[in-house]
């Protein structure tokens, strides 16, 4: 067991203020953005966001607390946690645009699927840390253990469904394993029979989700269907320009042209009341966290740390490139939210935890 | 502590990948955001850019004394989208019964295969009332506005109409329709998706209302004209006739008359034929009438004398190869005579003295030959040959008033210059013009276009005409109390399809002015195919008794001889009614009432943002008045009229579009 070595000196020297008011300065962002979505609909998001970042800084001080080691010490019982909570959503939890989400606490129903995210990095971080990939890579013996890891929330969560956070879930896992290596002939093997595999994959596709993706392909194919959000969005973005419309002046938003506007497609409001200025401005802190991110993963302490560090990376780099590249019709509509900007207390709070492990991390990366 | 080297390899790729995908998410907002800005921009804009047009209210026509003659309402039309019609059959046996229009067409419109398809326009208040509460998908309304008129109709061939599209078609309403018109507005707002809630942030281009006009027709007078000859008409079973009442000193038209009439408010129902302005629009041969600018033109030349004497052949005179007959035998009579007893050969003998040059001037400078200029649309010019090519015949002819035509604005205003002392003027109806905010646009002056005989010809020539009336065929047109200078006409009429003259047609007229010293009014009757009876003196001369005898004491002409005052009655000016707009500042005015241009005009003033819901009157308003506010605030605002209908993205609400 790992004893906090770092007197409280040293931790707040080491502590990364500036990125902290990157991570101020992007909250804030969110609020302004959920403001202005919250005057046309006439629903005070902002507020119940605004409670939500609170109860997040709590959580993300209290994780800066305590050595990140005790994440590797009861990872598995987290992991094991979280599969108990996921299950539960599916018995007890309660359904809304026909899907099984929230588990309903009383004063506030939050969503397991986020906190399995998270569960499932600080797992496989545990498990990769463990094992010795300095030579070739991981066997496919040594990847049995990760692909039970991922698969068992992931189905949990699909069964929900909600292919969003499934798909995050792959992803993340996808990226650490890649992340510490495969042998090679594993990895080809791999490699070949998902190839193989996603002719099926079409057909365990419910009807919505395949009609996403060919929306996706030819937005065209139904403009006032499928199609209908990809171009609303583009339209929204599009008609900002370069200095956008103003704050509360954007139309397609306040005049509900765009539907889902205060949660997955929230960037496409701020886009187009604040332009390219505003698009970038926010881009930019986007990859500056990431960027940070990475030099965290760099020098961590030690392997977990490098691992976990890498994971929560991908989560962040997964969620922003998924969701911004869907508003700006890169990408198939998948329910992704964009962390600190979409409007969902889970994900924020999910969010700022992830964020708490990074910092965590980064100010405990000497070794003495 | 260092990572392993593969890891440390990962970490970097990872770090290149970062990059790389982000460019391209860079790449991609400046693909939107700059290079299809513009089209994209445009595409918003058709998707939530409403652009509602509103209507100009057409001006308001009033008479000289401020009374409306046509003046515009509100009404509702009944439209259909016929492809969101769910049951047909059933809606049309609903529409057909309260319409009162055949089951079979209402199907047929309601069966179209049109987006949008007119069931019935300008419904009656009540009918709209009945159909207002019909909750069926595909069918609404659309505010108009409908243009009324006097009823009973007065001055309708003056005034003319206008359209279903307020568009003036016929009379005041055609030759002053840009004035009537006013301007279209625009307002500019947006519709959300559902297409139903506007919001309106600017004020767009305010409608200009149409100009109203103030006519120099006064009811009063136009209405005793209209009854006179159509009490004439019908007694002698005519088949038309017209009048016209003119100041003669300024060229106002009092009143004008025409039968048959028609009723503008439903003037589909008449033939077009009947909305002719004949006064105006038709030439007919003057006859005797005509005799009087033969005179003007033989006195002011110097050439003959009242008591001139004229040998009248014994009722027929032979002119090359034409023999000309008077209706009585006469021997010797004076000029004054020829005139009294309207005799033709005495005319021809003036006519051949005065020659056809100088004869031919006179006429041209009377205004014959030649439009008024009077402001009425399809004005006819008459037909008058030019002298130079007259044969003897021809002289003689025209000499009594034959192969020559006139219009009968030509023939009053040429004698009103006998009235006048002299003076051609022009004729015409509209006085002034007023802007929607009360200012005068125009006043029209009377103009004289000129000089056509002097004062003293036409002072002697005026007592010539008074004798007409008092000892000679005009006695029929005397009044007690009054003077009255006149002159009979009795024409043949032409035979346009064979030429020559048509047996027992005339064309009874008579024209008049009084009281002779100072003439206040001058009248032309003019009755087509009358029956029984054809002598203008006898048919059109009691019409112009009947009218002098009554707006004479209702213009304030006392009557000679009995010296009791009559009371002049005050002439109203008419100001037109402003809304007054509520300039409190600190509290949120009452919008109950108005129509949606108004209440965001009024916003507008009190930098008050406005959410419209519906259109129509108000009715509701959210806060409600008297609420205190700051700038900026918003106002929703609920009108009666809602679009019953859901709507998506590229539907077409129709609002008065």
């Amino acid at each position: 067991m790992a004893r906090d070595r770092y007197p409280l000196r040293r931790l707040l020297f080491q502590f990364d203020w500036s990125i902290l008011f990157l991570l101020i300065l992007l909250a804030g962002t969110g609020l302004v953005a959920l403001y202005s979505v919250s005057v046309s609909s006439g629903t005070p998001f902002y507020q119940k966001q605004f409670y939500f970042l609170l109860m997040g800084v709590v959580l993300f001080t209290f994780i800066l607390l305590f050595h990140y080691h005790y994440l590797e010490s009861y990872g598995y019982y987290i992991y094991a946690f979280s599969l108990l909570l996921l299950v539960a959503v599916l018995l007890f939890g309660k359904a809304s645009y026909g899907a099984k989400r929230w588990l309903d606490l009383g004063f506030f129903s939050f969503q397991p699927s986020e906190v399995a995210k998270i569960s499932v990095i600080i797992a496989l971080a545990k498990y990769l840390s463990g094992r010795d990939v300095s030579r070739t890579g991981l066997t496919l013996k040594e990847l049995i253990v990760p692909a039970i890891v991922t698969f068992l929330p992931l189905i949990l969560v699909a069964v929900e469904p909600d292919l969003g956070t499934a798909l995050i879930i792959l992803f993340i896992s996808g990226s650490m394993i890649l992340f510490a290596g495969i042998e090679r002939k594993t990895l080809m093997g791999i490699t070949a029979s998902i190839l193989s595999f996603i002719p099926f994959m079409w057909l365990v596709l419910k009807d919505y989700q395949k009609e996403r993706i060919l929306a996706f392909l030819d937005p065209e194919l139904d403009p006032l269907g499928s199609g209908y959000q990809i171009i609303q969005s583009k339209i929204a973005v599009g008609s900002g320009g370069i200095l956008g419309k103003g704050f509360l002046r954007g139309t397609q938003g306040k005049l509900k042209f765009l539907p889902a506007q205060h949660t997955d497609f929230i960037f496409s409001i701020f886009a187009e009341e604040w332009g390219l200025l505003g698009s970038f401005f926010l881009l930019s802190l986007y990859l500056l966290l990431l960027l940070w991110g990475i030099n965290v993963v760099r020098n961590a302490g030690c392997r977990f740390g490098a691992y976990l560090a890498f994971g929560l990376v991908s989560f962040f780099f997964f969620h922003v490139f998924i969701n911004i590249g869907m508003v700006i019709g890169l990408l198939p509509v998948v329910g992704v939210p964009l962390p600190f900007m979409s409007y969902g207390g889970s994900f924020l709070v999910v969010s700022l935890v992830a964020m708490g492990m990074l910092f965590n991390v980064s100010m405990r990366r000497f070794m003495f | 502590m260092s990572l392993p080297k593969g890891l440390r390899i990962r970490i970097s790729l990872s770090f290149f990948l970062l990059l790389l995908l982000f460019s391209l998410v860079f790449a991609r907002f400046i693909q939107l955001q700059v290079l299809e800005s513009g089209t994209l921009k445009e595409i918003a804009e058709r998707q939530h850019r409403k652009v509602l047009f509103v209507k100009p209210r057409r001006g308001t026509i009033y008479d000289r004394k401020g009374r409306e003659l046509a003046m515009s309402i509100e009404t509702f039309s009944i439209y259909a989208h016929p492809e969101r019609v769910k049951d047909r059959g059933r809606l049309a046996r609903t529409l057909s019964r309260v319409l009162g229009e055949r089951y079979g067409k209402v199907k047929k419109a309601l069966s179209r295969k049109t987006s949008f398809v007119w069931i019935k326009r300008e419904l009656p208040d009540r009918t709209f009332k009945a159909l207002r509460g019909l909750k069926e998908e595909g069918i609404g309304f659309v505010k108009e506005s409908k243009r009324v008129y006097a009823d009973p109709p007065l001055a309708p061939h003056v005034i003319g109409f206008a359209g279903v599209d307020s568009q003036g078609l016929e009379g005041i309403e055609l030759f002053y329709d840009s004035y009537l018109r006013g301007k279209g507005g625009r307002l500019y707002g947006y519709r959300d998706a559902r297409g139903r809630e506007i919001l309106f942030s600017n004020p767009g281009r305010e409608a200009t209302q149409g100009y109203d006009l103030v006519l120099t027709i006064d009811s009063t007078v136009q209405s005793v004209a209209q009854k006179a000859l159509k009490r004439a008409v019908e007694e002698y079973r005519a088949r038309g006739g017209f009048v016209i009442v003119m100041d003669p000193k300024t060229g106002e038209i009092l009143a004008m008359a025409n039968e048959p009439s028609f009723d503008p408010n439903d003037f589909s129902r008449a033939s077009p034929s009947m909305w002719r302005n004949r006064a105006v629009t038709d030439i007919f041969e003057p006859g005797s009438t005509f005799k009087v600018f033969l005179a003007a033109a033989a006195m002011e030349e110097g050439k003959v004398k009242p008591s001139s004497r004229f040998y009248g052949e014994k009722g027929a005179y032979r002119v090359a190869d034409r023999v000309f007959h008077d209706y009585k035998r006469f021997r010797w009579l004076s000029f004054t005579e020829v005139l009294q007893y309207s005799s033709n050969i005495g005319a021809i003998k003036v006519g051949r003295i005065l020659g056809r040059e100088r004869l031919y001037r006179y006429l041209r400078v009377f205004g014959f030959g030649s439009r008024t200029g009077i402001d009425l649309p399809g004005e006819a010019q008459g037909i008058l040959r030019n002298g130079r090519a007259w044969t003897d015949v021809d002289l003689a002819s025209i000499s009594f008033g034959q192969g020559v035509s006139v219009t009968g604005i030509q023939l009053l205003t040429a004698f009103s210059a006998i009235a006048n002392g002299g003076y051609l003027v022009r004729p015409f109806v509209v006085k002034r013009i007023v802007a929607p905010d009360g200012r005068v646009v125009k006043e029209v002056t009377p103009y004289i276009r000129r000089r056509v005989i002097s004062e003293e010809t036409a002072r002697v020539l005026s007592g010539m005409l008074k004798k007409v009336v008092d000892e000679g065929t005009g006695r029929k047109a005397s009044l007690e109390g009054y003077t009255v200078a006149g002159k009979t006409g009795t024409a043949q009429k032409v035979d346009h399809v064979r030429g020559g003259y048509l047996k027992d047609r005339y064309i009874s007229s008579f024209m008049g002015f009084a009281p002779v010293e100072d003439p206040r009014i001058s009248i032309l009757v003019v009755i087509d195919e009358p029956r029984g009876s054809f002598y203008g003196g006898d048919v059109a001369a009691p019409v112009f008794r009947e009218i002098a005898g009554k707006i004479l004491p209702y213009l304030g002409v006392d009557p000679l001889y009995r010296g009791r005052p009559l009371r002049v009655r005050g002439v109203r000016r008419v100001e037109p009614v402003r809304a007054s707009v509520v300039r409190d500042r600190k509290a949120i005015p009452s919008f109950i009432g108005k129509g949606v241009r108004e209440v965001l005009r009024q916003a507008w003033d009190l930098s008050l943002e406005v959410k419209v819901v519906g259109y129509g009157r108000a009715v509701s308003q959210d806060p409600p008045p008297g609420t205190s506010f700051k700038r900026g605030d918003t106002v929703t605002v609920f009108f009666d009229e809602g679009i019953e209908k859901r709507t998506r993205i590229g539907d077409n609400v129709s609002l008065n579009e």
